[in-house]
């Protein structure tokens, strides 16, 4: 899934790299944002229930950190305090740079456009997943992943045109490499959900919109042509039982009657019965049970036949009726 | 069976539902069986059984209720419909002019009618019928009292 929609970004913008020098420090602010946010989140997960694993993580980053400090990377810190107003930060030297010697590890400056879109729409995704489905998620990380969706958003508007990735081998290869990065600390798997140019969330009817999704408005229409046929069939369902005064049990077996068997009429005393037990009285003394006549040959079955045709659709909705 | 099992244990529901619905009858299941139970009835009022408690044992059929339950009096009676010795009944609804439409409580409540109105056309007990039929009403009351206080009463004293 990954590599696909990293091949769809690839084609479908065009990868006209050299072009957007100037973007590339646009584009690394957003991505600062993104660090940023990353250290906020670790911070307040690590507060939380899943401690283990996350000092896991920042023992991975603080060795990357240890490894690919630069002076570059305090360049960026500056420009990320510009860009958040707060410039609360407590912790910046562990995540962020963390981040950005995975990038470091790539050549060229030009990655970082391709980087910063991939984890812009990773925000976006991540975002999108709170708002389709906002049960379920008791990691807690999500509202974090919904404001860095946010801000990034937000911050792309400024700076149009919008980003357009590198060429596909590079953006795989980046993409693989974070993916390789946080393989090792589950927290952080949403990370690596695909890159999509669009960096806002998908509405339902959107094209790019993954089919993997899950569709929210599908479930929200589902009950509502169950709601009506129910409508439909309950009134003439309820008013018929009011009418003949069908009993719900069959008085001789007491079993339940289905509506093959209330609207089964055998005997013109009025007596019902279930089938079943009319085909065992039938090969016995074959009398009515309410008045001892004997059973007709052809019993009256006008009404369960004039029903032939909504026999199935009543019989599906009295089942659903059952508790 | 399965069918006559459900049916038995829907009465058995129904009678502990209802208990006390009917002051003048006593359903009772057997604790182990389900296919045997016994029955507790009151005499009715102004007849000679008056005052007296019967009991009554059902026997139910596998066939239940395409059968109709097997029931005879313990407790002596004299009663022309009912044979004497075995406390056999002769009631037309027990034999073929049964439906499955009856439960134990209505057998029970056809029982109480009969003992208010003996056919003596078909006796079971001929002293009783003929007293009857002979227009003895004083001589078969007295003789079904005495009875009723000998067996269905409980002892004084």
């Amino acid at each position: 899934m990954v590599s696909d929609s990293i091949a769809n970004a690839s084609i479908t913008c065009a990868p006209n790299v050299r072009d957007l020098g100037k973007k590339k420090r646009a584009n690394r602010s957003a991505k600062l944002k993104q660090c940023k946010l990353d250290v906020r989140r670790e911070q307040w997960l690590s507060q939380g229930k899943k401690k283990e694993c996350l000092e896991e993580w920042t023992g991975d980053a603080i060795q990357w950190d240890s490894s690919k400090m630069t002076l570059e990377n305090m360049e960026l810190r500056k420009a990320m305090d510009r860009a958040e107003g707060n410039g609360h930060i407590s912790s910046p030297s562990n995540s962020p740079i963390s981040f950005n010697s995975i990038m470091g590890s790539n050549d060229s400056g030009t990655n970082c456009s391709g980087s910063s879109s991939s984890s812009s729409s990773a925000g976006c995704c991540s975002g999108n997943i709170t708002e389709e489905d906002d049960e379920g998620d008791d990691d807690g990380c999500l509202d974090d992943w919904e404001a860095m969706a946010d801000a990034l958003a937000a911050n792309d508007e400024n700076k149009k045109p919008p980003v357009c990735p590198p060429p596909t081998q590079d953006l795989a290869a980046n993409n693989m490499e974070v993916r390789v990065a946080t393989a090792q600390n589950p927290g952080l798997e949403s990370r690596v959900i695909p890159a999509v140019t669009n960096t806002r969330a998908w509405r339902p009817d959107d094209a790019s919109r993954p089919q993997s999704l899950p569709n929210l408005t599908k479930h929200h229409s589902f009950p509502n042509p169950l709601d009506r046929r129910f409508m439909n069939g309950g009134i003439p369902w309820t008013s018929r039982n009011r009418i003949f005064n069908t009993p719900t049990s069959c008085p001789i077996c007491c079993e339940d009657l289905d509506l093959t068997d209330s609207s089964f009429l055998p005997c013109l005393c009025g007596f019902r019965l279930c089938l079943f037990c009319h085909k065992r009285i039938l090969e016995e003394d074959g009398r009515c049970p309410g008045c001892r006549k004997p059973y007709e040959t052809n019993p009256v079955q006008g009404e369960a036949s004039s029903e032939g045709g909504n026999l199935t659709f009543h019989r599906s909705r009295s089942l659903m009726m059952r508790p | 069976m399965q069918t006559s099992r459900a049916r038995l244990f829907k009465e058995y529901k129904a009678v502990q539902r209802e208990k006390g619905a009917d002051p003048d009858i006593q359903l009772v299941c057997d604790d182990s069986n389900i296919f045997k139970w016994t029955a507790l009835i009151k005499g009715p009022s102004e007849t000679p059984f008056e005052g007296g408690v019967f009991q009554l044992v059902f026997a139910i059929p596998e066939q239940y209720p395409l059968q109709p339950p097997q029931v005879r009096f313990l407790t002596k009676i004299f009663h022309p419909n009912v044979h004497f010795k075995t406390g056999e009944i002769c009631l037309d609804i027990l034999k073929n002019a049964w439906s499955p439409a009856w439960t134990l409580q209505s057998v029970c409540r056809a029982i109480i009618a009969l003992m208010a109105h003996p056919e003596p056309d078909s006796p079971l007990n001929c002293d009783s019928g003929n007293l009857l039929r002979s227009g003895d009403i004083r001589g078969y009351q007295s003789m079904a009292r005495m009875y009723t206080r000998l067996a269905a009463m409980p002892k004084k004293g």
